[in-house]
């Protein structure tokens, strides 16, 4: 057989395992909206809290965010195939989610979230633990930026004055979820524009 | 000089290449989207895959979906050490072509 083929027969095989694989990991799920909706819900239980309601801001918030983000990808219309990389990404933040919502709910119930900084420090941290850890598998600078700005709102909280922790932590939400949620969105807008259908 | 490998049949076919190359960046995936993934009509692709599967390199499940029928392929390690087998082989011939 290979006596027959030559090393342009040969090359056109690579092109199509490299061109295939390449149409195999691309990627077509949508996830930029997802930081804006969280944003946007963050702000909505951080003021409803200001607001005097503490007891059912932040589970009210995060299980209608929560049922907003499901029911949105139930109606995607991506029929793209699961990769590996995708599950990963997804199981950091329902993790990371599932996390929060225990922790906080726990600390919420049994009357120990006495002072607002334990939230202030450890949302931020474990916003920051999820972005880091999908902008490492992504090899992406910009969500490895965010995971940098949701830490340093956590050490703010930490060393700073109340004010500056509830400020870091309103930026860190505009900056990592507002802010690059867009700009996702824009990235995912053109990569489906770019996105042909490649014929074997 | 080394004796040059030779080159699966079974995934040397460009469709069955193909497809084994897409089957390997995904967990599983539609008839459909292979479809249309390569641009192939129902019959070629139905036939080129039953090659697969009769070889041992995919596996089929069929399963309903809000009552409608969807036919499944996942690669199997058998497939994955072919094409990394070819991979290899197509690397040593095109390095003795250059």
């Amino acid at each position: 057989m290979t006596d027959e083929m030559d090393g342009k027969d040969l090359a056109e095989r690579v092109r199509l395992i490299e061109s295939m694989m390449t149409e195999g990991r691309r990627a077509c799920e949508s996830w930029g909206w997802t930081f804006v909706l969280w944003g946007v819900a963050y702000y909505v239980a951080f003021f409803w809290v200001a607001w005097g309601h503490f007891a059912y801001a932040w589970p009210v918030t995060v299980i209608a965010a929560g049922l907003l983000t499901a029911a949105g990808f139930m109606r995607k219309d991506c029929t793209h195939p699961n990769t590996t990389l995708g599950r990963a990404i997804g199981s950091i933040w329902i993790a990371t989610g599932l996390s929060m919502f225990i922790l906080f709910e726990a600390l919420g119930f049994s009357g120990h979230m006495r002072d607002a900084r334990i939230f202030l420090a450890c949302a931020p941290a474990m916003l920051g633990l999820a972005n880091v850890a999908c902008g490492l598998a992504l090899k992406w600078r910009a969500e490895l930026a965010c995971g940098l700005v949701w830490w340093t709102a956590a050490v703010i909280a930490c060393f700073g004055s109340p004010n500056a922790a509830v400020d870091a932590f309103l930026a860190a939400i505009f900056l990592c979820q507002i802010v690059f949620g867009i700009y996702a969105m824009i990235l995912e807008s053109r990569r489906r524009k770019q996105n042909g259908a490649a014929h074997a | 000089m080394p004796e040059l490998p030779e080159l699966n049949p079974v995934i040397h076919g460009k469709l069955r290449l193909a497809l084994l190359s897409l089957l390997s960046g995904v967990d599983e995936a539609e008839f459909t989207w292979l479809r249309g993934k390569t641009g192939s009509t129902d019959g070629n692709l139905g036939a080129q895959l039953t090659k697969l599967e009769e070889a041992g390199y995919v596996s089929v499940e069929k399963r309903f979906v809000m009552r409608k029928p969807q036919t499944l392929y996942r690669m199997t390690e058998a497939g994955r050490a072919a094409l990394t087998e070819y991979v290899g082989a197509l690397k040593q011939l095109l390095g003795a072509a250059i």
